[in-house]
């Protein structure tokens, strides 16, 4: 491993899907904060650093890191953000504490749904002159994708429905209250109502330690980063093979060498994938090495990936159960930290100890990344 | 925490930089990163297969009218299946990244990273319409707020406290502009007098236009490798030896009262983040330890409070006078923003990147005309938000 210094997580709070509007983003945002540190068992002081995932097309407001200094405790700290993605805040807050400059990181991220539009907002993200007219927002971008992968495996549709079930099921243990589980959203072809979700806004963070700081303070079950990848593809659609994802493999690659994994089919007790369609899991399986595609549907038949399978994804119910659409990443990697740390709640795998999360985001998933974390 | 001579050291090793000017038509978005990148590879005599990860650099999306722009510059800084993501600290961004790449080495995870980025401001229709919605929607935004009177109200305060005028302000902008005359890449090369400044017209008392930055295009890239690469591979290299990054309230509201953290007048948490950077480098008497500093300045009487905050006078205000002496020019005892600074070139998503590659290319004795004799040890640092957000960096030979 080459980490200087080995990272922890220590605390995570996941905010269920909040519903109506009794909170402001800040009033979030602070709740969130304050529910890490609790979790951590630390208040603000012990605080080194901070790095937020936040988006400025999503929140309504340019350099929207700078509402969060109050609410996550930045004043008089050094703060970061990220707006690439909310995965990219955990990467920087761990980088920074494996450098050994920082003992503590908070990393935050959030996703709100106040823009009177989420699919304009995610259009300005299309380049102006060539992609922007289509138009082209995140779901359609993911009907690119699942087109492309049905043109090369003309079943997919087939396993994706029985992905989205699968998550479906699985989120019904996991968010047991009915508001955290969102309609199904609008369709875009071939992405049935099925396969997409309504967004919702979520908040999550993570607090990250150095051993050091473990040990003195006696931190209870930390999650320890064994490995961590992350790498983005082309941004223009039509120079990229959307049935593949060379990113993920790439960011696979790091993580999988970092944590001397060498079959990923065998490494891990649980996983969590950015099924930010159930396209996109099927797509990962391949990328990241946990199945190859010809034998996908053998391990699905046997129920592989599902609760009680061989290797459970996406216990959480994943981002079709829950999707604030912005943060879903960071929610994964929180996701495997409280599974290996045994603090998942009633989805809880018992005995899991070595985990995978995958975070993908961007336009048919241009940012991919997978982090590896363990029980020791 | 502990120090950066406590470990192998992060190096710069690239730089490359646009010629800043009003308006780029002649290049897109994408063409103004890798006008930057390009030069800075070659600088690092390495080609994109020694790149690790990429940190990009991009402050509000709105300013070049994208969405998460920063995905339309991945093939211009050959990013495509590598680690990539991006910061925005607002104004501070540029070396934010540099200090976000500065991790990725220190981690042990990267020998050599890539940080680069761009901006269009002189062609986003007027910078100010972004800016102006930086503020809180509901209580702060429809004051209204600008970057400008926000500053103008620092400026009041600074006079009060300090009894800085308006002829102090306009020696800052005569000063830099002088300076920036020697600077090829500068955007405003022209000199002017204080009887021009003076007569220029008020854009928010005292803040007039001379007193005030323009709106550049133009593109940087900074290439950092590990001490152990640099050894390897027998390249030069200038050493990062102090960072650090300090935040203040985001409310303008917040600004007022007798707390230290609420003097408009001073730049609080750019001292603090001072502090830091001197306290990793093992500097203990700025003053006459560091020899060239570029410190973001976007308005003439900024520049004051941020010799004040970096410790370069014995206490606030006293660089007023200073100034005046000419101890903060070319030539100077410590001349500060010799390449003409924020004041003179502002490509926001790249300008505090230009603050740390300006001070690298001092302390390698490779400034060209406005290079500073003999200077060793330099420091540079980045303000974002509404004056919210520091950076700031000691860089040493």
């Amino acid at each position: 491993m080459a980490y200087r210094v080995r990272p922890a997580v220590i605390g995570c709070a996941i905010r269920p899907a909040i519903i109506g509007r009794d909170r402001s983003l800040e009033e979030i945002i602070y709740d969130i904060s304050q529910a890490a540190l609790a979790d951590a068992g630390l208040v603000i002081e012990d605080i080194d650093g901070i790095v937020v995932g936040c988006n400025d097309q999503f929140d309504g407001r340019a350099i929207s890191v700078m509402m969060a200094s109050g609410p996550t405790g930045g004043v008089d700290r050094d703060i970061l953000s990220t707006p690439s993605a909310s995965e990219h805040a955990f990467v920087l807050g761990a980088l920074r504490v494996a450098s050994g400059h920082f003992s503590t990181q908070l990393v935050v991220s959030w996703s709100p749904t106040e823009a009177s539009s989420m699919s304009e907002a995610q259009r300005l993200g299309a380049d102006p002159y060539f992609h922007r007219a289509l138009p082209l927002d995140e779901l359609s971008a993911h009907a690119l994708q699942a087109s492309a992968l049905n043109h090369v495996w003309p079943n997919a549709w087939v396993f994706a429905e029985a992905v989205a079930a699968k998550n479906r099921r699985h989120g019904a243990v996991a968010w047991p209250d009915p508001p955290a589980r969102p309609r199904a959203g609008p369709a875009r072809w071939p992405l049935t109502e099925r396969l997409t979700t309504q967004p919702v806004t979520g908040a999550v963070a993570m607090v990250l330690a150095g051993e050091s700081f473990v040990a003195e303070h006696s931190c209870k079950n930390p999650a320890w980063l064994h490995g961590m990848g992350w790498a983005t593809e082309a941004a223009f659609l039509g120079d990229r093979d959307l049935a593949l994802a060379p990113a993920l493999v790439a960011a696979a690659r790091q993580a999988y060498t970092e944590a001397g994994v060498i079959d990923p089919t065998a490494a891990f007790d649980v996983v969590e994938i950015t099924d930010a369609t159930a396209y996109a899991e099927l797509i990962a399986y391949d990328a990241l090495g946990l199945a190859p595609r010809d034998t996908i549907a053998a391990r699905m038949a046997d129920g592989w990936f599902a609760r009680g399978g061989r290797l459970p994804v996406n216990l959480s119910g994943g981002v079709i159960t829950f999707n604030p659409v912005f943060c879903t990443g960071m929610i994964r990697i929180a996701e495997i930290a409280n599974q290996v740390r045994g603090c998942a709640g009633p989805h809880q795998l018992e005995g899991a100890r070595l985990g995978l999360a995958h975070a993908g985001s961007g336009f048919a998933m241009q940012y991919q990344s997978a982090i590896v974390l363990g029980a020791s | 925490m502990s120090g950066a001579k406590d470990r192998d050291r992060v190096g710069i090793i690239g730089i490359g930089q646009s010629n800043f000017r009003s308006r780029r038509d002649d290049a897109s978005y994408p063409d103004l990163v890798r006008e930057a990148v390009v030069p800075a590879m070659l600088d690092a005599k390495l080609d994109f297969d020694a790149i690790d990860a990429v940190v990009y650099s991009l402050s509000p999306d709105a300013m070049v009218g994208i969405g998460n722009a920063e995905r339309l510059g991945v093939d211009a800084v050959g990013g495509r299946n590598k680690r990539f993501l991006r910061i925005n600290t607002g104004g501070a961004t540029g070396i934010s990244s540099v200090t976000a790449a500065y991790y990725h080495i220190a981690s042990g995870v990267c020998d050599v990273v890539l940080t680069a980025g761009a901006d269009k401001v002189g062609e986003c229709g007027d910078s100010q319409t972004v800016l102006n919605k930086i503020w809180d929607p509901t209580y702060e935004r429809a004051l209204p707020l600008g970057t400008i009177n926000m500053l103008a109200m620092s400026a009041v305060r600074y006079m009060q406290r300090y009894g800085m005028t308006e002829e102090d302000m306009a020696y800052v902008t005569v000063k830099n502009r002088r300076q920036a005359a020697l600077n090829p890449r500068a955007h405003l090369r022209k000199v002017v007098t204080i009887d021009e400044v003076m007569e220029s017209r008020v854009i928010s008392w005292p803040i007039k236009l001379m007193d005030c930055c323009p709106q550049s295009s133009g593109g940087a890239a900074m290439v950092l490798a590990s001490e152990q690469f640099i050894r390897d591979n027998k390249l030069d290299a200038v050493w990062i030896t102090g960072v650090a990054c300090r935040a203040e309230t985001y409310w303008m509201g917040d600004r007022m009262g007798t707390n230290p953290t609420a003097e408009h007048a001073d730049a609080y948490a750019l001292g603090r983040s001072f502090e830091q950077s001197y306290r990793m480098a093992g500097i203990t008497d700025p003053a006459n330890q560091v020899h060239i500093a570029e410190l973001y300045a976007p308005f003439s009487n900024t520049e004051y409070h941020a010799i004040d905050a970096a410790r370069l006078v014995a206490k606030s205000g006293e660089s007023v006078k200073r100034v005046r002496d000419g101890e903060f020019e070319l030539g100077g005892r410590l001349p500060v923003n010799p390449s003409g600074g924020t004041l003179c070139t502002n490509a926001i998503a790249v300008t505090a990147m230009a603050r740390v590659a300006e001070t690298a290319l001092q302390v390698w004795g490779r400034a060209g005309a406005h290079q500073v004799e003999g200077a060793r040890v330099g420091i540079a640092s980045g303000n974002g938000g509404d004056h919210q957000i520091f950076g700031t960096m000691v860089i040493e030979a």
